[in-house]
């Protein structure tokens, strides 16, 4: 009985907490695919829809066609009084997310006029027009996506390299305060990187770094160095010896050993750690804000612009295409992480 | 001329001194040699030498009459089971077999071939597709054994490859290598601490310590005719008992004399007794199993502590003021029991400064 109860509120916490997730991404996608009439509908649908059930009339004494559209409880709303099709096309296009060429409203709505009927109609969203508008009304989205990536790889790059050494040395070599060193690096990653913010954007202008992406994965690194370090450390420790070893004896030269051996046992640390540097990287907003003027980052653009509730529906596309490459790089490492830690 | 010869190899590490002393063997081909010492005696650091995996600091290693110590490991045709193993994790069972053909670059069918009959000698055939976290210790060893014969190399090392099984794997495993050894004839080195393996696998075994050659024999001749104290003592378990005694005769009769009994010493080790040691002390090696429990005997003991073995009894007595232990295969002797005790020929006399054997 009392198993059952515990089992019972086991899941209940899971679906608590999967739909503390799950809601607010829910949400964030409806938005991200809504037109500009549907960003403040509520209660949301559970997937975004794909189209819109329109239906015309033809109003004969002000000779302009109702346009009317079903909404979520299932009642047609007036949307708006038309009677010139390039206005129609321009009002679809803006309100609705429906791309379609003023001579083909032309023909759906001169049926209407014609038989005097209400027409029904379903036009089809063009679903994601949101997503390739963030880029033309937000200024440099599609430079700072670029300026994301680069940050991003190049915080990859030093922080594997650096950090990849510093843990091999740990692991393997005998050099003196060795425990200190891995306490450094560790230490390193325990100030908060806004509190050092202002004497690195002294250090960055000094060394002509400001507002490059070099400039700010040095300063991503920094932190995951240390992590890096100690992932790296901890798997080095975990090959042994006889591995390469054996692999010496069994007929194959060090670099053979290296790539066939070495490599493929140490790859997850460094698949990990590249997670850990990634979601640095990509997430950031508080330090590009300081270091960075006009090579901005795509979560800065976005966090400058989000407030904007005009164009909410397409910040949230910029949103979602911010998630996405995170949780792209995620799943190609998470076999990796399940490997080391799983 | 012998199959692999070891001349002066010496190995000094850096800062941590002489690892192996002038080392020098002779193993025939097909012969299955141990090197049984005490961790850090050196019995590993020849091995590795010998497959190339440390430098040698001075001596030469012939194998088939050549020369192989400029050689890199890879060019020794050597193959090598690991203490933990090595069984290669990201690969499968078949591709960690497979791993040192394929450098051979041998032809697909033949490599399959090879991988399978090995896979068949170690019983691994059902694991072939599996990966090495799937198995169990008993498994990746055989997984290591298959490996290594695969290559059928010139020379199969063992580092201790018995030690991280459990106690009855390590006796089940024992008996496959010896059989494995007796169906391949490939010449073996295998280093262990444990006398038990040395004994029942080896054809000769090298006893170790402290980077020298201590005795190099067959296991009777190791057992039973032991060449060092070190060798009595660390050789048989419960090892040989010491007792320090004076070498004095009267009456034609040499005796050797201890605070708790006087033995007469008969045979040939006799003479030597009286011409070199007369008067001086030496050391008598009694193995547990080389007194006899006799009511005339020349030593009375009270049995301290009794510990049944099934077959046998192991008595820990007194004699004197020193311990000692006693294999009886009288098994109605109970703890508080006082027996009266005797040698039997196989006693031995070690000198008291060298350590080495009085003939």
């Amino acid at each position: 009985m009392n198993k059952h109860i515990r089992k019972v509120l086991f899941y209940l916490l899971i679906v608590l907490i999967s739909s503390i997730v799950i809601i607010p991404m829910t949400y964030l996608v409806n938005i991200s695919f809504s037109s500009q009439l549907e960003v403040n509908d509520f209660p949301k649908p559970l997937l975004p829809h794909l189209g819109h059930d329109i239906k015309v009339e033809w109003d004969e004494g002000h000779s302009w066609y109702v346009v009317s559209r079903k909404s979520f409880s299932g009642e047609y709303k007036e949307l708006n009084y038309l009677s010139d099709f390039d206005r129609v096309e321009t009002y679809f296009r803006t309100y609705l997310n429906v791309v379609r060429t003023s001579e083909q409203y032309e023909a759906d709505f001169l049926v209407a006029r014609e038989t005097g009927v209400p027409v029904f109609v379903h036009y089809n969203k063009t679903i994601f027009i949101n997503y390739t508008k963030f880029f033309s009304i937000f200024d440099g989205a599609g430079q700072a996506l670029v300026n994301s990536i680069t940050a991003a790889l190049l915080t990859i790059v030093l922080s594997m390299s650096i950090g990849g050494c510093v843990g091999y040395a740990l692991a393997r070599t005998s050099i003196k305060g060795k425990n200190a060193i891995g306490l450094g690096v560790l230490i390193v990653r325990m100030f908060p990187a806004i509190s050092i913010a202002v004497p690195m954007a002294v250090l960055l202008i000094r060394f002509g770094m400001y507002d490059s992406m070099l400039g700010l994965a040095v300063i991503y690194s920094i932190p995951n160095i240390g992590l890096t370090a100690w992932i790296t450390k901890s798997i080095f420790l975990s090959v042994d010896k006889e591995y390469e070893e054996a692999s010496l004896v069994f007929g194959a030269t060090k670099a053979q050993t290296f790539r066939k051996i070495t490599l493929p046992l140490v790859f997850p640390a460094f698949a990990a750690s590249s997670m850990f540097a990634f979601i640095t990287a990509w997430n950031d907003t508080a330090i590009s804000l300081l270091l960075t003027n006009e090579n901005q980052t795509l979560a800065l653009l976005l966090y400058k612009n989000m407030g904007g509730s005009a164009s909410l529906h397409y910040a949230t596309s910029g949103a979602i295409m911010l998630i996405i490459p995170a949780l792209i790089f995620t799943f190609l490492t998470k076999d990796y992480i399940n490997r080391m830690w799983g | 001329m012998a199959y692999l010869k070891l001349e002066n190899l010496t190995k000094i590490f850096g800062k941590n001194g002489l690892a192996v002393d002038n080392f020098n063997l002779e193993i025939e081909k097909e012969e299955f040699v141990c090197f049984l010492g005490p961790s850090g005696c050196g019995k590993s650091t020849t091995l590795r030498m010998i497959a190339g995996l440390e430098s040698v600091t001075s001596g030469e290693i012939l194998l088939d009459g050549v020369s192989i110590i400029k050689d890199e490991p890879k060019d020794r045709h050597i193959s090598m089971i690991f203490q933990s193993y090595a069984v290669w994790p990201h690969m499968s069972v078949y591709e960690n077999v497979a791993y040192a053909l394929r450098l051979r670059k041998m032809s697909k069918a033949e490599i399959d071939a090879t991988v399978k009959e090995a896979a068949s000698i170690t019983q691994i055939t059902e694991y072939l597709n599996r990966y090495p976290n799937k198995l169990s210790g008993g498994q990746r060893q055989r997984v290591a054994v298959a490996r290594a014969i695969a290559i059928k190399p010139k020379l199969f090392l063992m580092d201790e490859p018995l030690s991280n099984l459990d106690a009855k794997l390590r006796v089940a495993m024992r008996t496959d290598l010896k059989r494995i050894h007796q169906d391949l004839h490939t010449t073996s080195i295998f280093v262990t601490h444990d006398q038990s393996e040395a004994l029942s696998l080896a054809d000769r075994i090298v006893v170790m310590n402290k980077g020298v050659i201590e005795q190099v024999g067959t296991p009777n001749e190791i057992y039973h005719d032991s060449e060092t104290m070190f060798v009595a003592k660390f050789i048989g378990s419960p090892p040989s008992n010491f007792f320090k005694v004076l070498v004095s005769k009267s009456d034609n009769n040499v005796t050797v004399k201890h605070p708790a009994f006087a033995y007469i010493v008969k045979g040939p080790i006799a003479d030597t007794l009286s011409k070199k040691y007369l008067n001086k002390e030496v050391i008598l090696s009694v193995r547990p199993e080389n007194f006899v429990v006799d009511p005339n005997g020349i030593i009375e003991v009270k049995c301290l502590i009794v510990e049944p073995q099934g077959s046998h009894l192991v008595i820990n007595v007194n004699i004197g003021n020193e311990e000692a232990k006693v294999v009886t295969n009288i098994l109605d002797i109970k703890t508080k029991d006082t027996i009266k005790l005797n040698f039997n020929q196989n006693i031995a006399f070690f000198d008291a400064e060298t350590e080495h054997r009085i003939r």
